[in-house]
């Protein structure tokens, strides 16, 4: 598979994975950038990886770890600015008026990580240990711990009125 | 609300996140733009590391080569092929001053012949020189700097024809200066030994 084959096919992919960790659109497009960035400098070893895609959301979400552990972190290069692409209202819209979402937004960053490789990516904690480089048990004490926190949150222990979009639409 | 109903609404709710994520456009040309632009950034850097390096091994050589101190003399057979790579530290006008007889010097074959005079060199402390190519009288002013960096000049001369010793040219085209124990070395800009000289007793 050529690289721009793979980006074509799973590059929207990466963007994705890139919001739900970050809650950033623009962050998101960066960190698939970087870590696409990345991907191609050493395409060869990608590429015969075993599961390419699997390589670079590994970059992806561990320079999102990398990223907030420095104090100001600085944008990798990127293409001349088009002002005509402009950060979209409606993703932030439509996520920032979820309750869940705006609690995602409370745990730490590896916290987030965690839960998303977990149930957006359905990655097992084995996979996830690996692609972070800690132990499956701190895999599990960490999720543990964000679901907890989450459901300290007042929509989900029952006070409060719910600000879930779908209820809400409903 | 139980775990199970909890994992549910975050697989949702990252779903719906995700969904509403707009196409990026351009994806594969950013990509490979910044990749490119990183790669060449890094090499600029990577250059100039590499000449940095090279420079502070070209000085410390220098420095490491300027404080050995050559224990034996160069045999002076044909060419000359000793390097300024022995010249010693501490070489000043006080170390030269003396007299100095030649043993070698670049092709010049003809040291031992009998001249009019003694074709010796004297270095004087003061920064002046004198002496005798065989034939004539010779005289000048010399200056050793540091690491033994040598210039010389000369004053006018008689230009009486024998097997004249080129003191003289050896001085002009030294660069460099070495002093151990009786013997002094004089190498040229290249570095390569122009003339060996023995203190006369």
């Amino acid at each position: 598979m050529e690289f721009e084959e793979y980006v074509s096919a799973r590059g929207q992919e990466l963007v994705r994975l890139g919001f739900t960790v970050s809650g950033d659109y623009q962050r998101a497009e960066d960190l698939a950038q970087i870590a696409l960035m990345q991907a191609f400098r050493s395409w060869r070893k990608v590429r015969n990886a075993d599961d390419p895609h699997h390589y670079v959301r590994r970059i992806l979400v561990n320079e999102y770890l990398s990223m907030t552990r420095r104090r100001s972190f600085t944008e990798a290069p990127t293409a001349d600015l088009d002002p005509q692409r402009t950060v979209p209202d409606h993703a932030t819209r439509v996520a920032n008026s979820d309750d869940l979402w705006r609690a995602l937004a409370t745990l730490s960053a590896r916290e987030r990580v965690v839960l998303v490789l977990r149930y957006y990516q359905d990655l097992d904690d084995q996979t996830i240990a690996d692609m972070l480089g800690i132990k499956p048990s701190s895999v599990r004490a960490t999720a543990s711990r964000a679901l907890a926190s989450l459901r300290r949150r007042p929509a989900y222990s029952g006070a409060g009125e719910s600000n879930r979009v779908d209820e809400r639409l409903s | 609300m139980s775990n199970t109903d909890l994992e549910d609404d975050l697989r949702g709710t990252f779903e719906r996140a995700a969904a509403s994520v707009p196409q990026a456009v351009d994806l594969t040309e950013r990509a490979t733009t910044g990749a490119r632009r990183a790669q060449r950034r890094t090499w600029v850097v990577s250059g100039a590391a590499a000449v940095a390096v090279a420079a502070i091994a070209v000085a410390g050589f220098g420095l490491a080569g300027s404080r050995n101190q050559p224990t034996q003399p160069p045999v002076a057979t044909g060419q000359a092929a000793a390097s300024a790579s022995a010249t010693p530290q501490g070489v000043s006008a006080q170390t030269v001053a003396g007299t100095w007889r030649p043993v070698q010097m670049v092709g010049a074959k003809t040291l031992q012949a009998a001249r009019p005079d003694d074709p010796v060199l004297v270095f004087k402390a003061d920064g002046t020189w004198t002496g005798s190519d065989g034939c004539n009288g010779l005289q000048g002013t010399y200056s050793i700097g540091q690491r033994g960096a040598f210039s010389a000049t000369s004053g006018p001369q008689h230009l009486v024809g024998c097997e004249n010793v080129p003191h003289t040219g050896v001085l002009h085209a030294a660069k460099r200066i070495a002093v151990s124990a009786d013997t002094l070395q004089f190498f040229g800009a290249d570095g390569r030994q122009l003339a060996s000289y023995a203190r006369a007793r």
